[in-house]
């Protein structure tokens, strides 16, 4: 798979082509036509004693994808619709049925040990330390785990900590912390081996929006050291992956349905805007009466002095600018303007509408 | 707070630096292999150490446990030497061993300390590793399987050398038993037979990781070990043609007889070969099988995503 090349896999929605303007970039993963059915253990055994035919589980169909040096690739998707098991196969904790995935030029299957050092993975699963050790030990535990000599793992644990502002629970039981703060701890652990790969499943998930913000900026500020540490980014939260991410994947099923920029990936779901504008001068019923022929989905509110006027119009016509001069010319003065554009939750969402319809369709046959 | 000021320039961990290191070795130079050879080893200690350190940092945060394991043994050995009065004088048999019915005992029990260690530590140390929901955590991280097999029992073993020693201090400072014999000779069998209970502790992970509950190898092995190995009475007392085979087929009855025929009866290494061989042949057998079988289970809970799950 070539570094810059963007595959989607993708049979019941249009496929995404990115924009050509990328430029080249060293591709750190590679996921190629991924696949992963969860065998049913046991199953010709259980199948004979409950008498009905055993599906294993598709948790991943075709995926395919490139995360390139220094980037924050995003993936967003419902709940599972196979980001956990991505995240998993990519770090090694789960085999894939097929397909591959190449980290900085290892195999993921046949160079473990190698992809692992390249890795480092945070999830917002709290029962992967040791409660009752303190944070130092916890981490002074990993850092062994990856070799380090206990003055480096010592230095390393000192800089995470004061990077992610946890100094003062240095000599704390794990136990203790917050559960926001037990976040914060497993995103240090993940970065303990001086990675170049960060997996981070739903980071975010349990820090306050201050700390979420600060750990955003420290993500930022991960891509762009050098050498930059690239990072797969699995959200709920679509603003921030909106915010992180110059390219988002929608994983649906188990099925990359779209991959492209977070402002194509709306421009995909729909070509309109809503625009809101504020006016004086004019009544509602005489705004009403000018602009009913020229503008869709129109709406006018008198609010106490002011008039709100909200109307649909496809991106960048030339409605708008009719709109504006019309009311000017009827002696109304535009006081404010809002563009109301599709969110990345529009977008999902209706990815989970045709999903649904699908499976009623399915259903049905 | 976080700083969401940029970080400082990245630090050259060991992690960094292994993998600059992979990158620059030239495998030709033989200076290169020995330094690569030497830079490893110093690594696979620094990885078994942090599972030392951790696992004794976790029993420190559980003082009682480990007291009241200290106060187990003073009775259990209390209780030995009282019942080995009520045998005092009416006991009669050839085996030498059993001719102080109370230092055979406390030997065995010593020694079944330190085996159940070799068959059940690991399976163990899994097994809370997945109730806790770290196994994934550790097993991202570059640590080879041998590795942590090694390293998961380490301090295990620790505790049950220091329990197993316990047992002799106690039978020889407050009940004047007196231990005879090549303690090196006897250290081998000890070390010999804890590899091999090792080997079937491997076998008995390996089944955690697909089945989770329900190990039979260690649960057989314990329980037929304290029947059938002489722990508790000598195997010349199993009349039944079953039972003796049984007892031929565990190695802890080798490493129980061996280690008394050192200790208290003083033999060498000549008298001693035949358990000793019998040893050895369980380990070539075993250690091979044990290795693929463990790693084909990490590979299919991998495959089944249940790493994690308990």
């Amino acid at each position: 798979m070539s570094a810059t090349a963007i595959t989607v896999s993708n049979t019941a929605f249009d496929v995404v082509a990115l924009p050509g303007a990328e430029a080249e970039t060293t591709s750190i993963v590679s996921v190629d036509r991924l696949t992963k059915s969860f065998p049913i253990p046991f199953r010709r055994i259980r199948q004979a004693i409950q008498r009905k035919c055993l599906q294993s589980v598709e948790a991943l169909r075709d995926v395919s994808f490139d995360i390139r040096e220094g980037e924050i690739f995003g993936i967003i998707g419902p709940n599972g619709a196979g980001k956990t098991t991505l995240t998993k196969i990519i770090s090694t904790l789960v085999q894939p049925t097929s397909g591959s995935v190449v980290v900085n030029g290892y195999n993921s299957v046949r160079q473990e040990s190698a992809v692992r050092v390249q890795i480092g993975l945070a999830s917002a699963e709290e029962r992967s330390f040791y409660w009752r050790l303190t944070v130092k030990k916890n981490l002074m535990f990993f850092a062994r785990l990856y070799g380090m000599s206990d003055r480096d793992a010592e230095r390393r644990i000192t800089e995470l900590l004061d990077t992610f502002g946890l100094e003062e629970y240095r000599h704390r039981r794990f136990g203790e912390l917050s559960t926001g703060n037990k976040q914060r701890v497993a995103v240090a652990r993940a970065l303990i081996g001086d990675p170049p790969v960060l997996l981070l499943d739903e980071p975010t998930r349990s820090l306050d929006p201050m700390a979420a913000a600060s750990l955003r900026a420290v993500l930022r500020s991960l891509v762009e050291q050098n050498p930059p540490v690239s990072v797969l980014l699995t959200s709920h939260n679509l603003s921030e992956v909106e915010e992180l991410c110059p390219r988002v994947a929608i994983l649906s099923r188990g099925q990359i349905r779209a991959l492209d920029t977070p402002k194509n990936l709306r421009a995909l779901d729909t070509r309109t805007e809503r625009l809101h504008l504020v006016t004086r001068g004019i009544t509602a019923e005489h705004a009403q009466l000018l602009l009913s022929h020229m503008v869709g989905g129109l709406g006018v509110v008198q609010e106490r002095s002011e008039l709100l006027i909200t109307f649909t119009r496809e991106e960048k016509d030339d409605t708008l600018d009719a709109v504006v001069r019309l009311l000017h010319e009827s002696g109304a003065s535009l006081l404010g303007f809002e563009s109301e554009r599709t969110t990345l939750l529009q977008v999902l969402e209706s990815y989970e509408q045709e999903r649904q319809r699908q499976e009623r369709s399915e259903s049905r046959c | 707070m976080l700083k969401s000021a940029a970080l400082d320039p990245p630090t050259v961990t060991g992690a960094s630096r292994l993998r600059r290191h992979a990158a620059n070795v030239n495998l030709d130079d033989g200076a290169g292999q020995l330094r690569r050879a030497a830079r490893y080893g110093l690594i696979w200690w620094r990885r078994v150490r942090a599972f030392i350190a951790r696992d004794f940092s976790q029993a420190l945060s559980y003082r009682m446990d480990f007291l009241m394991r200290m106060l187990q043994v003073v009775i259990i050995v209390t209780a030995l030497f009282f019942i080995s009065y009520v045998f005092s004088g009416r006991v009669t048999t050839n085996d030498k061993q059993w001719e102080n019915p109370f230092a055979a005992w406390i030997m065995g029990f010593a020694m079944m300390s330190y085996f159940s260690c070799g068959f059940s530590s690991l399976s163990n140390a899994i097994r809370t590793e997945q109730m806790q929901g770290t196994l994934e955590n550790v097993l991202m991280t570059p640590i080879k399987v041998p590795t942590m097999i090694v390293a998961s029992s380490a301090w295990e073993f620790i505790q049950a050398t220091f329990f197993a020693l316990f047992y002799l201090f106690l039978g020889w400072f407050f009940f004047g038993v007196r231990f005879q014999g090549n303690l090196f000779l006897a250290s081998l069998f000890l070390i010999l037979t804890a590899l091999v209970l090792h080997c079937v502790g491997i076998l008995s992970a390996s089944f955690t990781l697909v089945f989770k509950r329900g190990d039979p190898f260690g649960a057989i092995l314990a329980t037929g070990s304290f029947l059938f190995s002489g722990v508790l009475f000598p195997t010349q007392a199993l009349d039944s043609a079953v039972f003796t085979g049984i007892s031929c087929v565990l190695p802890t009855t080798y490493g129980v007889d061996g280690i008394r025929r050192v200790l208290i009866e003083g033999q060498t290494f000549s008298q001693v070969r035949l358990p000793f061989i019998m040893l050895l042949i369980f380990l070539i057998g075993l250690l091979p099988l044990s290795l693929v079988v463990f790693d084909g289970a990490l590979r299919r809970a991998k495959r089944e995503g249940s790493l994690i799950q308990y």
